[in-house]
């Protein structure tokens, strides 16, 4: 084998400008490639980055389970099974109803436990105070925007009692309604969310007020975002349907590569150019070389011995443009960088723009450099196939007769 | 190694024309034999020599090497006899211009390495060198060497295997005749020294008489066969 490619490498160093025109061909293929990928791979671990930042991973968000019709509900047996599973630090779980004030003001109400807030801790108290663990009975919690409602509606404020009404449907369809009075317990800063818009109370409250027997959905917080993805199958394993940022990660890591995927199909059209110069060459060389090929039939050489010996010039060829292609695809996917990075970020502006300029907009991962070194090799001994196989097949007398 | 042939015939297509290159061609050679096959251009003694080289297949007719009837139709079993029995010495001497006098000797034992390390097989391919008087120009290339020089490597390398028979088309017909003299004198050495069956093609009618015996081929026909 050693010799093998020794001789090859023999043969090459004869025609050393021929060599690195090919070997050039191929390199700017596979840096083409290479950078293109960088590029594809650069903003995806970017876009991951961001939305890791912004989004809490270690949040799991579970609802009812809807498939084929049939709904699985969030039962407390379901609660408990999810609860005493492994890395899960807690669940908060929650009800949503409506109530109407008497002035028939809609309220969107939700049954809460305190680990909600540790969930969303972006609720915060103006004034007063939380209901507390067991939850006091007929206390509620204002968002901010209904807060303000209520005040200039119905001059409700922190303290104030008022009663409000919810219509029950029984199983007949007749609707029942129930009243309950409430004082108002404490008031929200904005939160910028939906949360503005909603009401809290005791979540056992809020349960014995629409005698459901189940909740409308949870929250799961994981010790560590490594086993959200374990915790969220076993969650999905009973039947319930879960959410979490990572299906937003999951989107944009598919969108990425399949974008990454055909930016580097079309640019591997550049490789194909390469290709041919390499069928190109070696046929040429064949030619040059047919006497050559007679000889070595004549002293001894089988086809496949001469078609080894051409292979492995095109496996010489192939490696050192692989090097050289990423070598190159490394300068490539630096070059950018430096010159594509300001204007992609100018052109994006806002959030994403200004996120993006931190960090690099190319990712040469080992895995693209493998993949490039690959590719060349492949496609060099792909390419030498049909003129190696011509070689081998040439009748040794025809083909010492050659001038 | 004994070399037979019986009827061998061969035909070329030129167009619709058909030319006869061997017409029922029989001859029997025995070991340690050195036979000189002579004829004008066209008479068909090199396709005589490249159809016993395994080169070319007849049209009619067989070959026996050492008693072995030769299937040109298994092509692998034809590389089995190029690379185990057959030595080539071309009148183009037909060396590798990438490789240097070793390397070019060398060259065949690559395809037939017989259990020879690479330093077993320089040190055999120094030897052959030797043996023709040119082991000081081991390191230069082709290009660097004389017509004489060239044969002599040539015939180095033919020996490369150790075959029993050397197939020599027009060894001299390159070189100007005190070269070819002491090629012709090389020939005659391995032949007689080692003991290898030659079978050389050839116009020098005089030179070939006083070392072998001489075929005389004309129209693919042998004319005369003397001893």
């Amino acid at each position: 084998m050693k010799e093998l490619f020794a001789l090859a490498s023999r043969q090459l160093r004869r025609k050393k400008l021929r060599v690195f025109l090919i070997v050039l061909g191929i390199a700017i293929g596979v840096a083409a490639v290479i950078g293109v990928t960088s590029l594809g791979e650069g903003i995806r671990v970017q876009a991951v980055e961001q939305i890791k930042a912004s989004h809490d991973l270690t949040t799991i968000e579970v609802s009812a389970g809807i498939e084929a019709g049939s709904v699985t509900l969030i039962t407390d047996s379901k609660l408990k099974a999810i609860e005493t599973a492994e890395h899960v630090l807690f669940v908060a779980p929650y009800v949503r109803d409506s109530y109407v004030t008497q002035n028939n003001t809609y309220l969107a109400v939700m049954g809460v436990t305190p680990e909600y807030r540790q969930i969303h801790g972006n609720l915060q108290l103006e004034k007063g105070n939380w209901f507390s663990e067991k939850g006091n009975p007929g206390e509620i919690v204002l968002g901010y925007d209904v807060a303000k409602r209520l005040s200039i509606i119905e001059d409700l404020g922190l303290g104030d009692e008022f009663a409000v009404k919810i219509r029950l449907y029984g199983e007949e369809g007749r609707p029942k309604d129930k009243t309950a009075v409430f004082k108002i317990a404490g008031i929200l800063k904005s939160s910028g969310d939906e949360h503005d818009n909603q009401v809290f109370v005791g979540i056992k409250e809020a349960m014995e007020m629409d005698e459901k027997d189940a909740y409308d959905g949870l929250f799961v917080k994981v010790d560590d975002p490594a086993f959200a993805a374990s915790i969220r199958d076993r969650v999905e394993g009973l039947g319930l349907t879960a959410h979490s940022a990572q299906d937003v990660i999951d989107e944009v890591n598919k969108l990425m590569v399949a974008v990454t995927l055909v930016l580097g199909f079309f640019s591997g059209i550049s490789l194909v150019v390469g290709a041919l110069m390499v069928v190109n060459t070696m046929i040429i060389s064949v030619y040059e070389r047919t006497k050559e090929i007679g000889l070595s039939k004549a002293l001894g050489a089988s086809d496949f011995d001469i078609m080894k010996m051409f292979l492995a010039e095109c496996v010489i060829i192939g490696a050192i443009g692989g090097i050289f292609g990423d070598l190159l695809g490394i300068g490539f996917s630096v070059l950018i960088d430096v010159v594509g990075k300001p204007f992609l970020v100018s052109a994006l502006g806002g959030e994403l723009g200004t996120g993006l300029q931190s960090g690099s907009i190319t990712a040469v991962t080992p895995w693209i450099l493998a993949a490039g070194f690959a590719i060349s090799l492949v496609l060099s001994i792909v390419s030498g196939l049909y003129p190696a196989r011509r070689a081998a097949r040439l009748n040794p007398l025809d083909a010492l007769r050659q001038i | 190694m004994t070399v037979e042939t019986r009827d061998l015939t061969k035909y070329y297509w030129m167009g619709k024309e058909k030319v006869v290159a061997l017409d029922r061609v029989t001859l029997k050679m025995e070991e340690g034999e050195f036979i000189s096959v002579v004829g004008p251009s066209g008479s068909g003694k090199s396709t005589l020599l490249n159809i016993i080289g395994c080169l070319d297949a007849p049209t009619k007719g067989e070959v026996y090497l050492a008693g072995w009837k030769v299937d040109y139709r298994n092509k692998q079993s034809l590389v089995r006899l190029r690379r185990n029995f057959l030595g080539f010495v071309f009148q183009t001497f037909n060396l590798i211009p990438a490789l240097n006098a070793v390397e070019n000797v060398e060259y065949p034992m690559y395809f037939n390495k017989g259990g020879r390390s690479k330093s077993e097989r320089r040190e055999s391919a120094m030897k052959l060198l030797a043996m023709v008087g040119l082991e000081k120009r081991a390191n230069h290339l082709p290009s660097e060497l004389s017509g004489g020089e060239l044969q002599r490597i040539a015939i180095a390398r033919a020996l490369a295997n150790d075959p029993k028979l050397i197939l020599a088309d027009e060894p001299t017909g390159n070189l100007d005749s005190r070269t070819g003299k002491s090629i012709l004198s090389l020939l005659k050495r391995l032949n007689e020294e080692e003991g290898k069956n030659i079978i050389m093609v050839t116009h020098d009618l005089e030179s070939a008489k006083k070392m072998s015996r001489v075929i005389r081929i004309l129209d693919g026909r042998i004319m005369s066969n003397e001893k």
